[in-house]
């Protein structure tokens, strides 16, 4: 199979979509001519034109807000946020008004609008464009929001997301715009709500979103060579989530540890890890563990960015006191 | 105050052990839980841990070493440098701690009720070999403790002169604990009192502060973590696990396994020996049911079968007939007679299909002819299956019927005996 970049998967997602939905355009800060900082949207322009690959004056909350208004009279807007930190700009269109009006309105109107933007550290961007903001939205009903783990759940993801008739939040990380893996040239879509098993194990369950599956990946190869057998499993929508195939998988391994790079505390390691202790509590062997990035702003030196967010050993050396049965956190 | 590494007692007749090798080097940061050196005793070779965090330093048993149990080999120290004085070669508890009593205890070197064995938790003293007051040398038989297995002699440990004996003799007192001291110079008023007046000293520092992973400790010295209010720590896994099974937690902690237990731990608790654990008697709780039968008609019956139907084996006879009392279709049973085991299949209620089975057939049920036996009653406990005992008794017969209540329910245990006692009663009555 052909490999492309994640930047390109994106691309040709909503290429696609546009070519098959008039109603379909792109709008956000230099996303015509320039194809956003990151060129994810590189030569959309030349082929849609201005009229649907928008440039707008540098005001999130105007230009999220005027695709709200587009989405609910019948078109589909893919709003661009340059970057994730930029969604507290965006708080009140996105929560108040897109992930509400269906509700407000007796269900007589919908907000069928996809904003993409990113998160991701350890890119020497610092506090305030290295954020991983996820948990803000996932927590507002209303709002689905996808993290792809790779070129291939981007591309498919992103062609359901433009497809759903909700708001969809999407999060690419910013690191992974050059990383390529294997998409199929032929149409395909991923639903929402179904998580996929990256590696298959019986020790212990790895959780990871977006980037951290690869984290997760990485520490089961380490975990491996000692004799421990690490199943990971990408959600790759956080909401829905997927709890029957995590569950399923935390009985099978007695043990987990959920992986995000959002802040650790009140974030989605905790709803996920809370989850599996409510519903597979007499399954577990150990504590389900989260592993965020710390809560701290992200530091701009390189040498303090690093240690922030979640690595390989980490995850690994955390795996192994849990299959050892150490205590992780005196009680 | 750094803490002491002492030789520990990992057998029941162990007075020393040889360092096998050390796992970590002088200087080196030691976790709680680290294993800090192998020592090898008569029977095997295992891992001992560090009771708590720090630096190894003052090392002075080598590889190779034989050291008398007890002994302080090495400290966990603050610091990596701490310049903690080696240990005193001759010390059986950890060095002197200065027991500062209000109650008039005596100041001496500790003697602490010793682990003697793997699943021990506390040691009868049977009997003080030396008075309080007398003189007494390191090799002097000081008293004498009764453990779940056996009775055994301690050494006092220390030359001096016993100053105080804080049990006295009869009493159950936990591992660990202080019961005698032991002073350099005559005590001016030697103590002798009960353990349970008061102000037991509490040893200090642990003296048992090297740990062999499985090795009998009080629950209140646990090396990784401990409950205070007498709670298990387990995971649910293994809570639940151990419901489904019918094992008993508790029994590890007994048994001095370090707490958290995990699934993995089971294992450990399955291969524990179950006549330490009273709960298993009672939930093997056996059924014993008797039946009378006034007159022995099954003699007769089985002279008639004989000569009339050519079916000479008495004890096919009886498996068919106690077959047919068990109303569960084919089984297999087991005759014992005259010290004889044979095996014989039954299918349907016709004597005369009753053939033989393979010897090695696991019997669905045994039954014991002992109407030769000078035998008036039994009482086995419940075996592996049910067991029907047949006795002579005066001019008839009495029957026991021995099983488990996992084999029988109470009301199918009383309807096949009673059922077996009217055909052994009336033996025509199975032909009808």
């Amino acid at each position: 199979m052909r490999e492309i970049t994640l930047s390109q998967a994106v691309n040709e997602a909503i290429a696609e979509e546009m070519r098959r939905d008039p109603t379909t355009f792109v709008m956000g800060e230099d996303v015509a001519e320039a194809g956003t900082p990151f060129k994810v949207l590189s030569g959309l322009v030349s082929e849609f034109g201005t009229q649907r690959v928008i440039d707008t004056p540098i005001s999130e909350p105007g230009f999220v807000g005027m695709a709200v208004g587009a989405a609910m009279t019948g078109a589909r807007p893919i709003v661009d946020l340059m970057f994730g930190d930029f969604i507290y700009l965006v708080m009140d269109q996105l929560c108040n008004q897109a992930a509400k009006q269906h509700y407000m309105s007796g269900g007589k109107l919908s907000v069928p609008m996809v904003l993409r933007t990113n998160l991701g550290a350890t890119r020497r961007s610092a506090a305030q464009h290295s954020q991983s903001l996820q948990a803000l939205v996932a927590h507002i009903p209303g709002l689905k929001v996808a993290m792809p783990s790779s070129a291939y759940e981007a591309k498919g993801l992103m062609k359901t997301a433009i497809r759903d008739n909700n708001p969809v939040v999407i999060f690419e990380d910013k690191l992974m715009y050059q990383d390529k893996a294997p998409v199929p040239e032929e149409e395909f879509l991923i639903p929402f709500g179904v998580a996929n098993i990256k590696r298959e194990g019986h020790d212990i369950t790895l959780i990871g979103t977006s980037s951290m599956v690869q984290v997760a990946e990485k520490a089961a190869e380490i975990l491996a060579a000692e004799g421990i057998s690490a199943e990971v499993i990408d959600p790759r929508t956080i909401v829905p989530l997927d709890e029957e195939m995590l569950i399923n998988s935390v009985k099978k391994t007695s043990r987990a540890i959920v992986i995000d790079e959002g802040h650790q505390s009140y974030g989605v390691t905790a709803e996920i890890a809370s989850r599996l202790n409510e519903k597979a509590f007499y399954h577990l062997d150990a504590p389900v563990l989260r592993m965020g990035a710390m809560d701290v702003p992200v530091p701009f030196s390189p040498a303090l960015e690093d240690v922030t967010v979640p690595t390989p050993e980490g995850v690994a050396e955390n795996a192994r006191k849990l299959c050892a049965g150490r205590m992780i956190h005196a009680a | 105050m750094p803490l002491d590494v002492i030789m520990p007692a990992l057998g029941m007749a162990q007075d020393t052990g040889v360092i096998v090798r050390w796992l970590k080097a002088p200087g080196d940061a030691v976790a709680e839980g680290d294993a800090l050196f192998e020592v090898e005793t008569d029977k095997a070779t295992m891992e001992v841990e560090a009771q708590g965090a720090g630096y190894l330093t003052g090392v002075v048993a080598e590889v190779g070493a034989e050291v008398p149990v007890g002994q302080t080999i090495a400290h966990i120290s603050k610091t990596p440098e701490d310049a903690a004085s080696a240990p005193e070669g001759t010390a059986r508890t950890p060095d002197a701690a200065k027991a500062s009593d209000s109650d008039a205890t005596p100041v001496g070197e500790q003697v602490i009720m010793p682990a003697l064995g793997m699943a021990q938790d506390t040691g009868l003293i049977v009997v003080w070999r030396k008075e309080p007051g007398a003189p007494v040398l390191a090799t002097d038989i000081l008293f004498e403790v009764e453990t779940d297995k056996s009775t055994v002699e301690v050494e006092a440990g220390h030359d001096g002169f016993v100053a105080a004996l804080l049990a006295e003799a009869g009493e159950e007192v936990p591992v660990g604990d202080v019961i005698a001291l032991i002073s350099a110079q005559k005590p001016d008023a030697p103590v002798s009192r009960s353990i349970k007046d008061g102000a037991s000293v509490v040893a200090e520092p642990a003296p048992v502060a090297g740990h062999p992973a499985p090795k009998a400790e009080k629950p209140s010295t646990g090396p990784t973590a401990k409950a205070q209010d007498g709670r298990i720590l387990a995971s649910p896994k293994v809570r639940r696990l151990a419901l489904e099974r019918g094992l008993d937690l508790a029994r590890l902690v007994k048994a001095g396994h370090p707490q958290p237990y995990h699934v993995k731990d089971l294992e450990l608790l399955i291969m524990l020996p179950a006549a330490t654990d009273p709960t298993t008697v009672s939930a093997g709780a056996a059924r014993h049911l008797t039946a009378d039968v006034p007159s022995d008609a099954f003699a007769a019956f089985a002279i008639w079968a004989a000569d009339e139907a050519g079916m000479s084996d008495v004890s096919a006879l009886l498996a068919g007939l106690a077959a047919a009392s068990l109303g569960k279709g084919d089984i297999t049973v087991a005759v014992e007679t005259f010290g004889k085991a044979y095996n014989y299949a039954v299918s349907g209620r016709r004597l005369g299909a009753v053939t033989n089975a393979d010897k090695d057939a696991m019997p669905d049920l045994r039954l014991r002819d002992l109407r030769n036996a000078r035998l008036s009653a039994v009482q086995m406990g419940a075996e592996e299956i049910p067991v029907l005992s047949i006795m002579a008794a005066g001019d008839g017969l009495m029957l026991t019927l021995e099983c488990s209540a996992e084999h029988l329910s109470a009301l199918d245990a009383i309807t096949f005996l009673t059922d077996f006692a009217g055909r052994m009663e009336q033996p025509l009555r199975h032909l009808l």
